[in-house]
């Protein structure tokens, strides 16, 4: 299909606040995306021409914010929500193979529907993974800098070479990725196996490095990973922060034409003009 | 005409002796003098009859010195809101000017001293959410978050606090986590502001917040109703008993006692998870054409925003008040038609558009509630329950008294004996100790909590240079708008120090300050505003500094055509132990042609040639090398106002001709301090000789806080366009950017600090007492 034809369904619910920035990436890539409200979705409160259909989308996006306050826990009523109400649906958009993205409060929320990190099926019944207080124990605004780790099977970071390094800012107080302890090592050598790690935060050298250059602790720095079939993809760092050049944290001193986020935005979309 | 409800109580005012008079205001928290009580006697004896409690409550908050600035109004007209341009669309809870041809952007700052002394995270995070809606409610999106902060100093010994007064370490983790979860959580970038240490705010902490807006021309509201069948429908949060006086609690001076008794209730409480999509719902009414009007409510709830809204357009209104939606059972009236519950805003509706009104707000889960209606009587009446419980004529409820109060300033009651301390016999531990004071000291600890970079249009950031080494900038940038690369330059400036040694230079040097700080990235100054934070206006002397600081703000910025179209005054800023120096915070906002031309304040390419634009001179009173070292001096920063003006304009253009690799203004620490900021931020060293800035001590060339100064590190081989383009301002070269130390030179003197040493005593100080690793 043509990229102008890819509707992409930006989720909002009260909280969510990246939805313009979000909507405003696919945009510029040429899409057509549209902040649609959980209700559309669920038919509340809504008349027939606000009400949406999940199916009726190739590209599902939950963008960053703080969905309902955070207040449980980061992205747990959002999930709860979309778990309780249209499950199915959500399952069968994965399994046709159509993309989720989830970017800060939505990589928590992937993770709390069991939707990331999605080893064995399209949506645990439990979250296998957790996005925990940063080290720090204070939300952190910096910029950050990612290695792309995907071997390829990751469909969002397709237009990045392997080991390429990509500035993206992070922006929160939950992001820390932990496994169950019990089973930390054989999870994550599973993640390894898959080929399902996709962003490890680095330092300007291109290393694994501690605070602050990895924001929040995380296990084995990572900053992003997709399920096992490589369409469902979450990351903490905001990559439609850095879209543009002018948005990057040194650009003043070395103007790039293009930011580095764009190549996530550009990547999912050549992979659905492609196959659908 | 409908009766006076049965249930409610009539306070005897008519008979009422000069005691009684004043027992009713103290007994009710009204906080109104004798006269002005006097004033409200005269009001009910033409009426033929006492004033209901619901009345006298909504007297006393509409001639609050908050609501209506009766002891500044004066002094306001004759400075500041006589500057006038084309530029300035509209003047409402927020100023709006000029921004495209089919765009304007909307500014204010607003103060919440006395809550967030008390409260500091509930009072700081209601703060943003008011500033938020003040914007909101000229039909503009919020964009930018400013947040100046002023503090006792973080050190001082926990056993000589006064009694009831918070540790300013409590109070600085306080409010910035307010600031934080409030302003992160609804989404609008925090991306400027200053963080202030001085003894004087010991007992009061100063906490300003200022918002920038942009707004479709066509979607600019008024504050008003606009037709005789308006509805005015409540939307946001639900009403409760948080907020009751929060006005009058304002326009007092806190005491010990008084905490105690009003904490329970005169702090708000902050919601931002319905301040979230309430933003967006109203700026989708207003977008769509359904509103007549918009205003928020703050200060005096629904008693201010009801007969506000219906005076503004020339009508009155009625109000049901038990339609109001409340958040617990068994609140007076009075409470209701006065309390200051957050989230909260007032939407004029036409009669036609209701129903799409309140299914919009159903759909995005945000209660909407119709309360009332226009009349065409200039009168606001309420009834509860079909009863009359109040009704006013609003030429007099609105029309709060304006007074010329007593002032006195006696330039020579400050004026100490000159002491100026000894050369440094280090230069180095000098320059490593006044990086390291908490005034200049790195803010990384406060910047990187606040989201400054939600929305992805924070162009130039708080922190600015080589990933890893950034350092503190002047300005920041946004873009607000897709189609177009024009910017917003935003910053904010403040000097206590200059201000409590000679108000008017104070004054002046703020604007100045704030001026030189936009044009530092690429912006030229458009307009101003500003909260003006002094002690109790009652008192002549207080009132002296007031005025002082007023005209000096009103001298440079009506010299520079730059309009204030919207500020704050908060007076009362003492305690019985103290009061704050004279804290005027002034935020400036420029226009940007481009964005893509804006530099930053780093540092950046080996053998770059390093330039002073402006002269420094032995202007050390209020310094902050005195401050660290001891010391007094008279004699504040003057502005020459012609040299500023042709300073600004020869600086922007060098700029966004593209001559500047780096730009940095001179402010807090000198020269000395800015060039270090410098290197820090490029993590590359600079040799500066300073020994041709003129005849004077080599501690005033390296220190001086002279205003109208700026560090310019300029491209190798655009030298000579530079020059050209700075011809008629003072301008020196001073070195170049190279090695990795700072040395700066004079005649006999040779200061050399290694960058690593720089950045230790830069970056740990605010960590140390607050905790974590920088």
């Amino acid at each position: 299909m043509k990229v102008e034809d890819v509707k992409v369904c930006i989720l909002i619910i009260e909280g969510t606040n990246c939805e313009e920035e979000t909507s405003q990436a696919f945009r510029r890539s040429g899409a057509c995306p549209e902040i649609v409200h959980l209700k559309q979705l669920l038919g509340q409160d809504t008349s027939p021409e606000e009400t949406r259909k999940l199916g009726d989308y190739e590209i599902l996006v939950i963008p960053g914010g703080f969905s309902s306050g955070d207040y449980v826990r980061a992205g747990a009523i959002l999930a709860a929500r979309v778990k309780s109400r249209m499950e199915d649906e959500l399952v069968q958009f994965i399994e046709e193979g159509k993309p989720v993205l989830g970017i800060c409060n939505g990589f928590q929320i992937l993770v709390e529907l069991g939707v990331l990190p999605g080893i064995e099926s399209p949506m645990s019944r439990y979250p296998t993974a957790s996005l925990g207080w940063n080290d720090s124990g204070r939300f952190e605004c910096r910029p950050t800098l990612l290695e792309n780790w995907s071997k390829g099977k990751c469909i969002f970071t397709s237009k990045l070479e392997r080991s390429q390094i990509i500035q993206a800012p992070t922006a929160h107080a939950e992001g820390k990725f932990m496994l169950p302890k019990h089973r930390e090592k054989e999870l994550l050598d599973t993640l390894k196996d898959n080929d399902q790690i996709v962003f490890r935060y680095v330092d300007t050298e291109g290393q694994i490095a501690g605070y602050p250059w990895n924001p929040n602790g995380s296990l084995f720095g990572i900053a992003g990973i997709c399920n096992s079939e490589g369409n469902v993809f979450g990351m903490m760092p905001h990559p439609e922060r850095t879209y543009l050049g002018i948005q990057q944290a040194d650009w003043t001193r070395n103007v790039p034409d293009n930011g580095d986020g764009k190549a996530v935005f550009e990547s999912v979309l050549d992979y659905v003009t492609k196959k659908f | 005409m409908e009766e006076f409800s049965s249930e409610i109580r009539f306070v005897s005012l008519l008979d009422a002796s000069d005691a009684d008079l004043m027992r009713v205001s103290d007994e009710s928290g009204l906080a109104l003098d004798i006269a002005e009580m006097k004033r409200v006697q005269e009001y009910y004896r033409r009426e033929g009859r006492d004033p209901t409690d619901v009345e006298l409550q909504s007297i006393g908050q509409a001639w609050s010195e908050h609501c209506c600035y009766k002891s500044s109004k004066v002094f306001l007209k004759e400075y500041l809101t006589s500057i006038d341009t084309p530029s300035v669309i509209l003047r409402g809870d927020a100023g709006v000017v000029d921004f495209d041809e089919d765009h304007a952007y909307a500014l204010r700052i607003e103060s919440h001293n006395h809550p967030s002394a008390v409260e500091p995270y509930g009072g700081a995070a209601t703060g943003i959410g008011g500033i938020i809606r003040d914007v909101l409610c000229m039909g503009a999106q919020p964009v930018a978050l400013i947040d100046p902060l002023h503090f006792g100093p973080l050190d001082f010994p926990h056993d000589k606090l006064p009694k009831g007064v918070r540790h300013p370490r409590y109070l600085f983790e306080g409010v910035v986590a307010g600031i934080r979860d409030y302003g992160n959580r609804i989404g609008i970038p925090t991306v400027s502001g200053s963080v202030y240490f001085h003894e004087g705010y010991l007992g009061n902490c100063i906490i300003n917040v200022g918002c920038v807006g942009i707004a479709k021309k066509k979607n600019i509201l008024k504050n008003a109703v606009k037709t005789d069948s308006d509805v005015f429908i409540l939307v946001g949060g639900r009403t409760g008993r948080d907020g009751i006086h929060g006005v009058t609690y304002a326009s007092v001076e806190l005491t010990e006692d008084m905490e105690e008794e009003w904490m329970g209730g005169a702090v708000q409480l902050g919601d931002p998870i319905t301040k979230e999509p309430l933003i967006h719902t109203c700026l989708e009414a207003a977008e769509r054409g359904f509103l007549s009007g918009m205003k928020d409510l703050g200060g005096g709830g629904l008693s201010c925003v009801v007969g506000e809204m219906a005076l503004a357009g020339s009508f009155g209104a009625e109000v049901n008040l038990e339609k109001v939606p409340l958040k617990e059972e068994g609140l007076h009236p009075w409470e209701v038609w006065i309390s200051e519950s957050q989230e909260r805003m007032m939407l004029a509706v036409p009669p036609e558009k209701v129903d799409e009104v309140l299914h919009l707000f159903k759909l995005y889960d945000v209660l909407a509630t119709p309360i009332g209606h226009v009349i065409r009587d200039k009168i606001v009446r309420v009834l509860y329950e079909g009863k009359k419980i109040l009704e006013l004529d609003l030429d007099f409820y609105t029309a709060g008294p304006e007074y010329c109060r007593e002032y006195l300033y006696d330039a020579q009651s400050l004026g100490k004996p000159e002491a100026i301390p000894e050369e440094p016999e280090d230069y180095n531990q000098t320059i490593l100790k006044l990086i390291s004071s908490p005034n200049i000291a790195s803010k990384a600890w406060v910047i990187h909590q606040y989201d400054h970079e939600v929305r992805g249009a924070t162009v130039v950031k708080p922190l600015q240079g080589k990933m890893g080494y950034a350092c503190h900038g002047d300005a920041a940038v946004i873009k607000p708008l897709e189609h177009t690369f024009r910017g917003l330059a935003i910053a904010t400036a403040t000097n206590p120090t200059f201000s409590e040694i000679d108000p008017f230079r104070g004054g002046m040097s703020a604007v100045d300050e704030a001026c030189r700080n936009i044009v530092a990235v690429g912006g030229f100054p458009d307009s101003l505003t500003n909260c003006l934070n002094f002690g109790n206006p009652e008192k002549p002397d207080r009132l002296g500094l007031f005025r002082e600081t007023v005209r000096g703000i009103g001298h440079v910025a009506a010299h520079l055509g730059l309009p204030l179209p919207s500020g704050n005054v908060s007076f009362y800023n003492e305690t019985e132990h103290s009061h704050v120096p004279p804290t005027p915070v002034v935020l400036g906002v420029g226009k940007v042609p481009d964005v893509r031309r804006c530099v930053t304040s780093d540092l950046k390419e080996q053998d770059n040639p390093i330039f002073l634009i402006g002269e420094t001179k032995n202007e050390m009173g209020g310094s902050e090398y005195l401050r660290v070292f001891g010391g007094h001096s008279g004699t504040v920063p003057n502005v020459n106002v012609g040299t500023l003006e042709k300073s600004l304009h020869a600086v922007f253009r060098a700029v966004n001709e593209g001559t500047v690799a780096s730009c940095h203004d001179i402010s807090h620490g000198g020269i000395a301090i800015a060039i270090s900021e410098m290197a820090l931020g490029g993590n590359v060293g600079a040799f500066v000789d300073l020994s041709k800035t003129g005849a004077i001590p080599t501690s005033v060339k390296m220190f001086s806080e002279s205003n109208t100064r700026w560090l310019v590190e300029v491209w190798r081989g655009k030298e000579d366009r530079f020059l050209d383009i700075v011809l008629d301002v003072p301008v020196r070269k001073l070195g170049m950017v190279k090695g990795s130390s700072v040395i700066i030179a004079d005649s006999n003197v040779k200061a050399g600090v290694f960058l690593e040493d720089l950045s230790e005593a830069w970056k740990r100080t605010i960590y140390d007492f607050m905790g974590g690793t920088p």
